[in-house]
C-alpha cells in the first residue's frame, strides 16, 4: 500500500520543528567567538592579501563590494 | 479541507517551538538560587529582596562586557550598598575562563555561575550582555541588550529613581 502524499507532507512539517528546537542561543555563542572561529583569524594578514590581490588582478572595489555593475561606487 | 487545516496547524506548532519568552518590564523576576564563582557559596536573588538590583548577564568571550563591567562597578560604588546591589551571572561554560576574565577586569559585586545557562533562559535573554534592572519588590523595571559606556548615565537616573521607591509591605 503506498502512503498517502499528504499523510507524508503532514509528517515533513512535524518534523519540521526539530530543526527549531535546538537554536544557537544567544548566551551558547562563545566557541562561535573564538578567533580560530573567524573567516580570517589575522585581519592584518587578510588586508595585505586583498591589497596584493586587487593590484595583480587589476580590479577596483572590494571582494564582495555592494552595488549592481553601474561603476558607481 | 480538513488536511490543510491540519497542515496549517502543524505548521503553526513547528513555528512556535523554540521560541522562549522574555521577561518583560512590569513581570516579576525569575528567581534563582546560584553558586558563587569564586566560592561555593549559593546565592539567590531572593537575599537582594528590599533593594534595587542590577542582574547582569555577561561572559568572558563577549566583547562589550570588557567595557561594562569596570563601569558596572564603578557604579555599583556610587550608591549605599544597603539601596543597590549588583548580582553578575556568568554565562561561561568554563569558570576558569571567567575567573581569567575577572582577574583582567575585577569587580566588587558578586558574581554567579550558570554554564548551562538555564537561568539565562528564564529571563529570556535576546542578545549579550543582558541586564535587568529590578525593583525593591523584585518586579523588572528596565530591560537593556547589548552595552555602551553612555548607557550608565540613564541606568544611574533610573537607580536613583527606584531607590525613593519604597518597597511594598508584603
Amino acid at each position: 500500500m503506498r502512503p498517502d502524499p499528504r499523510t507524508l507532507l503532514l509528517i515533513a512539517v512535524v518534523l519540521l520543528a526539530g530543526c527549531a528546537t535546538q537554536p544557537v542561543q544567544p548566551w551558547e555563542r562563545g566557541r562561535l567567538a573564538r578567533w580560530d572561529m573567524r573567516w580570517d583569524p589575522d585581519p592584518l594578514q587578510a588586508a595585505m592579501t586583498q591589497h596584493t590581490y586587487f593590484s595583480k588582478e587589476g580590479t577596483a572595489g572590494e571582494i564582495g563590494a555592494a552595488g549592481g555593475g553601474c561603476g558607481c561606487n | 479541507m480538513r488536511w490543510r487545516a491540519r497542515l496549517a496547524a502543524a505548521i503553526l506548532a513547528a513555528a512556535a517551538v523554540g521560541t522562549a519568552l522574555a521577561v518583560e518590564p512590569g513581570a516579576p523576576a525569575p528567581a534563582f538560587r546560584l553558586p558563587a564563582l569564586d566560592s561555593h557559596e549559593q546565592v539567590g536573588l531572593a537575599d537582594y529582596r528590599g533593594r534595587v538590583v542590577l542582574v547582569d548577564f555577561w561572559a568572558s568571550w563577549c566583547g562589550p562586557c570588557r567595557q561594562s563591567l569596570p563601569l558596572y562597578d564603578q557604579l555599583r560604588a556610587g550608591f549605599p550598598a544597603t539601596d543597590f546591589a549588583i548580582l553578575a551571572i556568568n554565562l561561561d561554560e568554563e569558570a576558569a575562563d571567567a575567573k581569567a576574565f575577572l582577574r583582567e577586569h575585577p569587580v566588587k559585586y558578586t558574581t554567579l555561575q550558570n554554564p548551562q545557562g538555564d537561568i539565562a533562559k528564564a529571563f529570556g535573554l535576546s542578545g549579550m550582555p543582558s541586564s535587568y534592572l529590578i525593583d525593591r519588590d523584585g518586579i523588572v523595571r528596565q530591560r537593556h541588550v547589548g552595552f555602551e559606556p553612555a548607557d550608565v548615565d540613564a541606568l544611574k537616573r533610573e537607580i536613583t529613581t527606584l531607590i525613593g521607591q519604597p518597597a511594598h509591605a508584603s
